[in-house]
Order: structure tokens, then sequence, then C-alpha cells
């Protein structure tokens, strides 16, 4: 257990040193989880955009991405993460108001800005930015009592502005997805059972009293729109039950690769990101679904038992964040496509299109690989 | 070693298996979920897809309704029938468009236009191949209906013009085009515009679409294979969402009186306003020549168009408000108050008028060439004799008469937000300076004080300065909306009457003076406006005839070419105290002659019709009252 080895003070430790661990088994399964996933997400992007330009550009994008993906893994120690976390925070907070303003100014919604040929969202990025604040703030408040409400209260007010820095955009999907991630890594701590109930209360009563002081019907619609910032709020219905439709019709077996969705999904606007995994659920049916289920299911829990056999608490708290945006960003979308929860439109982690979700993926991996090869240590 | 390291953390490591088996309660909820939805209904919804049994129906809102201030409705809806394809149920585009061509006697050119306009929507909605069926050609697509998969007949309701109808005031309808479409959509997207939907052009239709457009709704309904709606079976709750009708504007017209005014100026052109003083309500208000806003909604021909285009009188213009014109005479009576405020004459300061006013080099006539002889005020306004005024005006000055002519509210725009308002022209030496690069010379005053020369008045203004004269010195903003309510009864919006020019300067004592010598201009056997005299009632009022090119005055005007005659105006009230309406009239061009022989005829039948109308609204809800009274004494008794 003791290594009388020491890693070099630099940002890229010589190559040599990572040649010398042996691959944990739990590396293995992630690469392979993470490969299964890409793979079908390409498949299925294949098919939802019927060969045509969204699944070109997602490949283009892989290159940069999956390269992200090996910086991070396995040139950036995790300890670099974590001196810079606040850094980051600021420069993801300083972009999201530079959108904010740039919405304004151009009157409409905006979430994204271009950087040369790709689009840039920082929202996406925010919600890696939270997991990693939230692990910095931990690491650095360590304590034996449990924490109190006041003991958070700095870090709840940086989280606060990442989530209406967001929430104005608007993208309340986005949004809400920041606070999830907050508060599935600080359910892993001891906290005051008063500061809990205080919280529940709360919550509730702030979101009763806001939805009857907003009660003029067009408000209400309003905030009913923020939740479906991209679907036209006519056609949500349409699209739900067009949803269920396809995913109906797959039953079993599926209706086979680029066979289905002539008749439905074709018309379903949103077919290649939050809807994609309708595509996948009628062409490959249940099995299909069954299985991209356990995908995610392993790949959340891997994350557990990454964070769980790190040594500091800081790559803990962070695995514990990644393993929250993965599993919740696919339980959302699921639900949504299955007519379970209403339409936030939030994307499928590896199926859905878009270049700053897949980066946000595989950094986010690459992390975890980075923390993974740090407690093999 | 591990242990101790273990204690530093805040983390419970209980919470890990807490936190695995979340994760797995979680998928095996959605499995359920994906179980119950693919095998469990699976053969179910394989059915509907097989047979795209679902169809998305756009419930049309209809327009907001048009009302007058009694209630009368001037402009409402009727269901009109269209005719629709849908790409995603057509199965072979070019059959059905040769079949359909064969039923409508229209070309297959027509409907690939339209489709291509409707380019790039989803495909599950609508495209428009034809608007406003008729009963006829209803019943043939009906009828063929099993020929036709893919295209159906849509109700939409759309504006029922009656006759008679201002198309200035009320506007028309047109098909949004696509830059509008984009712009409007991304002001606010809680309701969308499409392409094919008819937006308000001019007029209230545009200054009020947000009220009147109503909200669409939807519903999804399932169909068989030829498009028929079957019954929804009740595994399905189909959202559906009625259409919100837009919101009704009670307006301040009175429609009766608009109608009468309409026919009293027919043949003419220019326009005419008629005002409550008390609160600055517009009874009426005509521009002409117009248009059929009818043919407009429908579509006009290219012909059509060019016809309305380039006619010279403009009928695209709501001359109310966008049409300036020299007041001539009807100006006199700003001129005669500045020059009573100044003290330069009083009501016994009298002039000799020979026909003529010499200026240094400059000769200025008198409509008279044989003169008026020796005028007071009153006699100079009662025979718009010319001199006198030329003799004030020039005493006055331009920028004195610009003073008093500004706090009647004129020279700027009134605020009437309805079409493109001129603000009109009162003319001063630093406008004079600034704009035409010359100083004011002394010759230009004497055309000033007779209302031609550089004067631009709004009909509007017009008849607002003939109202404030009535009110005694209030400017009201001239106002149409009296009240807008949404569909369920609450109002959205209440007029409330707003004065414009605050600060008065003209006394009441010459304000009143004002109004008794304009009586006398109607009413005294001698008054050239004496033809708009009512029995029974008192009017006063202003004859002005403007030059359009100087002509010599006692020429006979019927050799004139119609361009080169004169415009008859006249603007007056009744009854001269406690005025209940005041009138404008311009007529441009008028034929018959000047304001004297023109115009106060008609301003006779205008109030001769209001002072009727108002009768017999008493008269009816007299009998009304005395039939409730009778109903309830019968009732008592038994």
């Amino acid at each position: 257990m003791f290594s009388s080895k020491r890693t070099s003070r630099g940002i890229f430790p010589t190559a040599h040193s990572s040649l010398d661990k042996q691959t944990s088994p739990l590396l293995k399964a992630l690469l392979m989880i993470m490969g299964l996933l890409v793979f079908m997400g390409f498949v299925n992007l294949y098919s939802a955009s019927s060969g045509g330009h969204y699944f070109w550009a997602q490949l283009r994008n892989s290159t940069i991405t999956l390269s992200a993906f090996v910086i991070c893994g396995w040139f950036i120690p995790i300890k670099r993460i974590q001196e810079n976390a606040y850094l980051i925070a600021a420069a993801i907070c300083s972009v999201l108001l530079v959108v904010l303003l740039l919405g304004k100014i151009a009157g409409g919604a905006k979430r994204w800005i271009s950087l040369g040929p790709i689009g840039f969202q920082p929202s996406e990025f925010a919600k890696l930015t939270v997991a990693i604040v939230v692990a910095k703030f931990i690491a650095s408040h360590k304590q034996k009592g449990s924490y109190t409400i006041r003991d958070l209260l700095p870090l709840a007010t940086t989280i606060g502005c990442i989530f209406v820095l967001i929430f104005l955009q608007p993208d309340f999907g986005t949004a809400g997805m920041c606070l999830i991630i907050a508060v599935s890594q600080l359910a892993f701590l001891r906290i005051n059972e008063k500061s809990v109930a205080i919280i529940l209360l709360s919550v509730p009563v702030a979101g009763v009293t806001l939805w009857h002081v907003l009660l003029r019907p067009y408000q209400k619609q309003r905030v009913l729109n923020l939740l479906n910032p991209d679907l036209d709020p006519q056609n949500t219905g349409y699209n739900s039950l067009q949803s269920l439709v396809a995913i109906g019709s797959g039953e079993t077996f599926g209706k086979g690769f680029m066979q289905g969705t002539q008749a439905h999904l074709k018309f379903l606007p949103e077919r290649h990101t939050d809807f994609a995994f309708s595509v996948l659920a009628e062409e490959h049916g249940f099995i299909g679904g069954a299985l991209v289920f356990f995908l995610f299911a392993a790949l959340a829990i891997l994350a557990l038992n990454v964070s769980r056999q790190a040594k500091d608490t800081f790559s803990k708290m962070l695995a514990i964040g990644i393993a929250a945006f993965l599993f919740f960003e696919f339980t959302i979308n699921v639900s949504m496509v299955l007519g379970i929860f209403p339409v936030v439109g939030l994307p499928l982690p590896f199926f859905s299109y878009g270049s700053s979700l897949l980066l946000t993926i595989c950094v986010a991996l690459g992390l975890l690989v980075s923390i993974m090869r740090t407690s093999n240590r | 070693m591990k242990r101790l390291f273990e204690q530093d953390q805040p983390i419970v490591d209980k919470r890990y298996l807490i936190g695995s088996l979340i994760i797995t309660l979680i998928t095996c909820g959605l499995l359920t979920r994906l179980w119950y939805v693919q095998i469990y209904k699976g053969d179910f919804y394989s059915k509907i897809s097989q047979r795209n049994r679902i169809r998305r129906i756009e419930i049309p809102a209809p327009r907001g309704k048009i009302y007058d201030r009694h209630g009368e409705l001037i402009l409402g809806n009727r269901p009109y029938f269209d005719l629709v394809y849908i790409p995603q149920y057509i199965k072979d585009k070019e059959t059905t468009f040769q079949i359909l061509s064969n039923l409508l006697n229209t070309s297959t050119e027509q409907f690939e236009k339209r489709l291509r306009k409707g380019r790039g929507r989803p495909k599950f909605l609508p495209i428009t191949l034809k608007k406003n069926l008729s009963l006829h050609e209803l019943s043939v697509i009906e009828s063929n209906k099993v020929l036709l998969p893919g295209i159906e007949v849509r109700v939409a309701p759309r504006r029922e013009y009656p006759e008679k109808i201002p198309p200035h005031l009320i506007g028309y309808l047109r098909e949004i085009d696509s830059k509008s479409l984009k712009r409007l959509n991304k002001k606010d997207d809680s309701s969308p515009y499409y392409q094919g939907d008819l937006i308000g052009k001019q007029g209230l239709e545009a200054k009020y679409e947000k009220y009147l457009r109503g909200k669409r709704g939807y519903e999804l309904i399932q169909v068989d294979a030829y498009g028929r709606q079957t019954s929804s079976l009740n595994d399905w709750n189909f959202p559906k969402e009625p259409a919100i009708p837009g919101a009704d504007i009670v307006l301040t017209l009175d429609w009766e009186l608009q109608k009468a005014v309409t026919s009293y100026f027919s043949g003419k052109q220019g326009a005419i306003v008629v005002l409550d003083p008390n609160n600055g309500e517009i009874l009426a208000a005509v521009s002409a020549p117009g248009f059929n806003p009818k043919t407009m909604q429908t579509g006009v021909s290219f012909d059509e168009w060019r016809r309305l285009t380039q006619n010279p009188f403009k009928p695209f213009l709501d001359k109310t408000t966008g049409g300036e014109f020299p007041p001539g005479s009807i100006y006199k009576p700003v001129v005669a108050m500045a020059a009573l405020e100044e003290g330069i004459i009083t009501p016994k300061t009298t002039f000799n008028c020979p026909g003529h006013f010499t200026l240094g080099r400059e000769t200025f006539y008198c409509h008279n060439r044989g003169g008026h002889g020796k005028v007071d005020l009153r006699k100079a306004m009662m025979n718009s004799c010319d001199t006198y005024f030329y003799q004030i005006g020039v005493e006055l000055g331009v920028d004195k008469i610009a003073r008093y002519a500004s706090s009647l509210g004129l020279g700027k725009r009134l605020g009437v937000n309805l079409n493109m308002e001129r603000p009109g022209l009162v003319p001063t030496s630093t406008w004079k300076k600034l704009i035409h690069k010359h100083k004011w010379t002394a010759g230009d005053t004497p055309n000033i004080s007779i209302g031609q020369g550089y004067n631009l008045l709004t009909p509007m203004q017009m008849a607002n300065l003939y109202s404030t004269i009535a009110n005694n010195g209030k400017t009201w903003k001239p106002r149409i909306i009296k009240r807008i309510t949404n569909h369920i009864g609450e109002t959205l919006l209440e007029g409330i009457p707003e004065q414009i020019q605050k600060e008065k300067i003209i006394s009441d004592s010459n304000l009143a003076l004002m109004r008794d010598i304009l009586k006398d201009v109607v009413m005294h056997p001698k008054g050239t406006g004496k033809k708009a005299a009512v029995e029974g009632h008192s009017v006063a009022g202003k004859t002005g005839s403007v030059q359009v090119v100087s002509l010599k005055k006692n020429r006979n005007q019927t050799d004139v070419s119609i361009k080169w005659k004169e415009h008859a105006i006249f603007g007056a009230f009744s009854p001269v105290e406690n005025a209940e309406i005041a009138i404008a009239i311009v007529s441009q061009n008028d034929s018959v002659g000047g304001g004297g022989r023109a115009a106060a005829p008609i301003a006779a039948k205008i109030i001769k019709k209001y002072w009727d109308l108002k009768q017999q609204r008493a008269q009816k809800k007299a009998n009304s009252e005395l039939a409730k009274i009778k109903r309830e004494k019968s009732n008592v008794l038994k």
C-alpha cells in the first residue's frame, strides 16, 4: 500500500509512471460501460438524424470530447482541480453572466455562445462545476459534528448564484439539475436534523406561496412555459403522445435499426435531442431499453464505488457529484420521454446531440478516471 | 491507518449503500414503466402506430368583436370554411392535387404555390390551400373525401364586414408576412403566429391586434382511415385546450351617426370628424375615399391594388389624422381670440374693408372684391371678411398667433393612438428660419391670419379646435376606445378623458364671446354659415374655403377641373352653450362650392341627425321603462 514513488509536481506526470500501475478492474469496467454507451449513442443518433447532419457533427465533436476525456483522466491529477475549484466556478459564473447579457441584448432566450465552429453551452459545464464547488467546500470545511445551515450558507449562496444565472436564461431544467447534484452530494454528509427539517418544510411553503403570488393565468402559463423552454407548449401533449406511441410500438424486440419512426418521430422536432431514447426504444424494444437502463445504473454505482475507494474528501465528494449528474440526468430524461414527468428539456447523456453535453460528460468521466488512478497508488 | 483517515471524513459510509439502493430502486421503477408501455400496452400502441390514427386539430380563436358606445355590434365574425392539406397524411400529392383541381376548377400551380409557403413547418400542421369555400365547394369536397386522404376542411371564424364600415378606423386583415412572423414570435412565444394566420393592418385591427387576436386552442382526435373522427377510446386522456376568443372593444363611436355621416359624405373626398366636447370622445370619423376591407382580407387583384395606390386622393390614407390641410377661414377664431387677449381689439373695434389690404408694396385681397365696408369683429366673422383679419394679424405678428394656436392644441400631434397622425403646422418665425432658411417677412403674415399660407391642420385638430372653443378652453385628447373587455368580462382597458393642454391663456369671457359670434355666423340670416342652421337647435360654426390654386374669386367654379377646385371646410358645434357635439368637415376639391355652399349643409344634416337620434333613443328608453312598469304592475295585480 505504501508507495515510495512520488508523483511529479508538474501538470503532466511522465508517461512511464502511469504505465507502472495495473489497470484496476473498476477502471476496466468504466471504460467498457462508457464505450458501450458512446457506441449505442452514436448508432442511435445515426438513425434519429436519418444518417444526416447531426450524426456527423457529433462524430466530429467526439474527437475533441474524447481527447478531453483522455487528458482529464490521465494527465490532470485531481489535486489540480481541487486547487483551482473556485477559479473554475468564477469562470463559469462570468461566462453565464455574459450569456445572460447577450441574451438580453438579443432580446431572446439565449443559452449558448459560439466559439468558432462549436456552440458552447456554459450551463452544461455549470452542472459539473457545481459538483466541483461542493466537493471543494466540504473538503476545506471538514468537521466532526453535523453540518448546520449556517455552516453551509456560503456554499448555498454560491450554488444559488449559479442556479439563478441559469434559471434566468431561461433554463429551468438545467438549473434544477444543478440543485439536484448539490443536494445529492450533501446527502452523504451528516446534516443537523433541525436544518434538514427547516429546509424540507420551507421549500414547499415557498413554492406554494410563489405560485399563488403569480396567480394571473398568463403568468402561470409563463412558469409552465419555463418548464418547456424549447418546445412549443401547445405541442407538448402531442410530442409526449407520439413519444409513447413510438416507444410502445417497439414492444419486446423493437422494429429494427432505422426501421422505426417513419410515421411518428419524423414529426417530433427533438428526436435527436430530448426524445433520443424514444428512437432507441422503438427500434430496439424492451431489450434495448433495459440494456441502457442497466448501463446507466451500473455507471452510477461504479462512480459511487470509486468515491468509496477514494482517499481524500474532495475526490470522494466529486465522484458522488458525477454519479448524481449522470444518473439523474438519465432518470429525468427517460421519465420525460415515458410520460411520467413534465417535459423540462433535459437531454440524455451519450444519446442526445450536443457538443457541450458530450464534452461535460467526457470531462466528468475523465475526472472519475483521474480519481481512480490517484486512489490506486 | 485507514480508519484514522476515515474519522476525518465528513462522509457517512452507510450512505453509499443507501445510494446504491436508491439507484437500483429508481432504475427498477423506470424498468417497470418501460415494461408497462412496451410489453403491457405494446400491442395497443403498435396498432395505433400502424394506422396513424391521431390527428391534431387547431381550434382557431374568433377575433374580438367591436361595438359602438351603445353596444351595437359594428364588427363581428362568421364561420368560413378552408381547405387544408396535412403533409403527414397525404398519400400521393400529385393525384390529390389533380383530383382537387378537377373538383374545384383551380390550377394545380395554385396549390403548389400555397404548399411552398408552408414549407419547413412540422408535418402535422395543416397548410391552407383555399380559403372561404363556398357551400357548393364544401359539399363537393366532403362527398369526395374518400379520394382525398390528407385533405380536410377546417372551420375558421373570419370577419364579417357590414356596409359603410369605416375602413381606416377599423382596419383590415391580411396574411402575416414571414418577417413580421419571426419578429412577433420572438417577442412573445406564448401564443405564436403560424404561416397563414391573419394579422390586423391599419386602424383598430392593427393597433389592438394583441387584444383582438385571441389564442388558438388545439385538440387531438382519433380518426379512421379516411380521416373522419371516431369516438375516442377511454384509455386516452387526449389533451385539449379550448381557443380563447379575443377581447372585445367598445368604441366611443356612435354607429348610427357614423353610418349617417358616411352617407352624407358620399361622392366626396376628404374627412369628417365628430367629437364630444365634454371628454374628447370620437363619435364619428370618416375618411374618403376608402377601400373595401373585405377584398383586402380575401386577396385583392393586382389591378385593383394598382388602382388604389395610384389614386391621387389616397384611399389608404386615414385623412382624419393623416391628412393635413390649410384650415382657411375656420382659423379666424384663433386669430380673433389672440387679438382680443392681446388687447389689440375690443368687440367694438372696427376697420374698413375696401376689398383689399395693402402692406408695403403688396396687396392682399378680400374674398369680396367689392369690400365689406366698416366691419367690427362680429360682422367680420359673419361675412368672413379677410381684410379685418389681415389687419389684426399683421398687428399681432406670426409668433403671437402661433402662441395662441399652440395653446389650443394646434401644431402638434394630439396623441390619437390609431393611424398615422400628422402634427399639422403652426408657423413661427423660428420655424421659417429653420426650415426655409429665410426670415419671416411681414408679407407672410396676412395669409396666416386667414388660415392659408403655411398653416396646416388635420381634420381631427380642426374638430378639436371647435370642441375647445365650445367647452371653454379644455383641449381633450381625442379618444376612440371606451373599454376593452376580455372573453370572461374582465375590463382590460378603460378609456379615460385626458386633457392635453393644461395651461389656459384665453379668458373665459373671450371664449364666450367667440361662441356667441360663431352662433351668428350660422344662425344670423346674413352669416356665411347659414346653411348649417338646424331647426329647433342652436348651432355655432365657421366656414372655410381654401384655394388650391389662385383663381379670381368671382370666376365661375364649374369650368375649372376638379383638382383645382377649392377645399370646402366647416367647423361647428351644437348647442352653442354646453355643446354636445363638435364637428369638422374637410371636403377636398369640392365641385359644389366652398365652405358655405358645400360643407355647411353637411354639418346641418349631421347635427340634425345627432339630435334626432338622441330624441329617438330617449323615447325608446322611456317606452321600455313604461312597459317595464306596466309589467310589474300587472304582475303585482296577479
